[in-house]
């Protein structure tokens, strides 16, 4: 089946969001029992492992010559591996950032307990996304870059404005200085990980979640250790009966959080961090309706029909929604096809083109063509002084031409 | 191990005002990645996953036996270096 590549990323990023969103509920309803973010954030890994492994071991049954979850989630996905070496770095990187991310929210989630508050703050972490790439991906971020970010920073302060009014500096502090960049360090190295070529193939969205929860849980469980031990605590064992006395809503926490990433890190391999964690911030949007219900359930307190409040939730969303549509919108793809002139060799003159900015892609073609690139800019303007100017400075080019990309389709 | 795929770009020329059918027809062939619509000499960009020459060949005559295309010209790639 080929889909329209940009409602690909939406549909992959929006389900991640959607699931993300039940999960919060579902984490206030576990909090009510285990009242330690220690407690909760290692029983939620204990499961985790758990869970993705079974999944992983399911996905590699084969049918019809591809594996299921070759047919359903992942085409790339082959069968259930250890990781590689040149993975391994991102791997514990990833999985340190997920273990302290985790351990903040839950954290959080104790002194807030309204997931539709505590979703929202965590969203802020696009502008370290878009800081952060600027510097590794070869990629000065753009005005539009630069307004989307804080477009959807300012709605989700907005957004996440309490419903009664308050906000814990505590809260804040925990936001900024853990769960962000704990973010940052799991969705970056994610991202890496997606990209980087197992045998020669893309590397497969199941495999990393997999690897990257049991590297989670194992830094989470090297966390709890010292806390334990410098608090003379017993909560690595604590984690353990917990996981048997809530098994139920762990389950559920377990299986909805390995779909949730399996698609956000595809979406990931499609699109730029930044850009994946703008739609991601719809999460906020679906959380609404969870603590709706929560409320009604009486799990949280009552939501406020203050008309000010209501409309400043308000005014966040719609500014979270416009910062993602003017992300969106704005990327101009094209192809280049490239003739070069004799007695240079190629190798050299592909690694000149890698180096542009923009530049996403070089092939080296048998044919008409000698290389093929494709690039991707956010203004036409820009493609112009980044990478028209570069190509025409390289002298082993004897002809090149552009052509723009109008529309696509990816096979999924 | 690992298969190696043979990877290449097909190049097409469409005849004006039968677009819609003929990509509708291409994204019914499997081994198509990726589809793009361009402006330019060409009119439309095809990558295209295959394990051997052969059914290179196939799929390239799949393709120019759907109606409106004019001419396919194939480049198949040797080295790519990608994100």
């Amino acid at each position: 089946m080929k889909i329209r590549k940009k409602y690909l990323f939406y549909l992959l990023a929006f389900t991640s969001s959607i699931i993300a969103a039940l999960l919060t509920g579902i984490d206030v309803i576990l909090e009510q029992y285990l009242k330690n973010p220690w407690v909760l954030g290692l029983t939620i890994f204990y499961i985790g492992v758990l869970m993705s492994f079974i999944f992983t071991l399911v996905f590699s049954i084969p049918y019809k010559g591809k594996s299921l979850g070759a047919r359903t989630i992942d085409p790339t996905f082959k069968r259930i591996r250890l990781f590689k070496r040149v993975e391994l770095k991102y791997h514990l990187l990833a999985g340190a950032g997920n273990a302290i991310l985790t351990l903040g929210y839950f954290a959080l989630l104790i002194i807030i307990k309204d997931p539709s508050i505590v979703l929202p703050f965590s969203q802020v972490v696009i502008l370290y996304l878009v800081i952060i790439e600027s510097v590794t991906e070869k990629n000065t971020p753009t005005l539009v870059e630069v307004q989307s970010s804080i477009i959807v920073t300012f709605g989700a302060i907005l957004g996440s404005i309490s419903l009664s009014g308050t906000i814990s500096l505590q809260a804040l502090a925990i936001v900024f200085l853990v769960i962000n960049p704990g973010w940052v360090l799991l969705s970056i190295n994610q991202r890496k990980l997606k990209t980087i070529r197992i045998d020669n193939k893309p590397n497969d969205a199941i495999n990393i979640r997999l690897w990257n929860v049991i590297f989670a849980c194992l830094f989470c469980a090297i966390f709890t250790l010292i806390f334990d031990y410098l608090n003379g605590t017993n909560n690595l064992i604590e984690a353990v009966y917990s996981l048997f006395n809530q098994f139920g809503w762990l389950i559920l926490v377990g299986s909805g959080t390995f779909f949730s990433f399996v698609f956000y890190i595809r979406a990931l391999g499609i699109g730029k961090a930044s850009v994946t964690q703008a739609v991601r911030s719809s999460v906020i949007i679906f959380t609404i309706p969870v603590s709706i219900t929560l409320a009604y359930f009486g799990y949280i307190d009552p939501i406020t029909t203050d008309p000010v409040l209501v409309l400043i939730k308000l005014i966040g969303i719609i500014l979270i929604i416009l910062g993602i549509i003017s992300f969106a919108l704005t990327l101009v793809k094209a192809y280049i096809f490239i003739k070069l002139k004799p007695g240079y060799p190629i190798e050299k003159t592909m690694q000149k083109l890698w180096d542009i900015k923009g530049v996403n892609r070089v092939c080296a073609v048998a044919g008409e063509y000698d290389v093929i690139i494709k690039i991707r800019t956010r203004t036409l303007l820009k493609g112009y002084e980044n990478i028209l100017r570069k190509l025409e400075s390289i002298e082993e080019i004897k002809d090149f031409k552009w052509q723009s990309v109008l529309k696509d389709w990816e096979n999924i | 191990m690992g298969e190696k795929m043979i990877t290449s770009y097909i190049l097409i020329n469409m005849q004006p005002g039968n677009s819609d059918n003929a990509i509708k027809e291409m994204r019914k062939i499997e081994n198509i990645q990726k589809i793009s619509i361009v402006t330019g000499e060409y009119d439309i960009v095809l990558r295209v996953e295959t394990k051997t020459l052969d059914k290179l060949l196939k799929v390239t005559d799949k393709i120019q036996m759907i109606k409106g295309v004019n001419k396919t010209t194939t480049q198949v790639i040797e080295k790519e270096i990608a994100l």
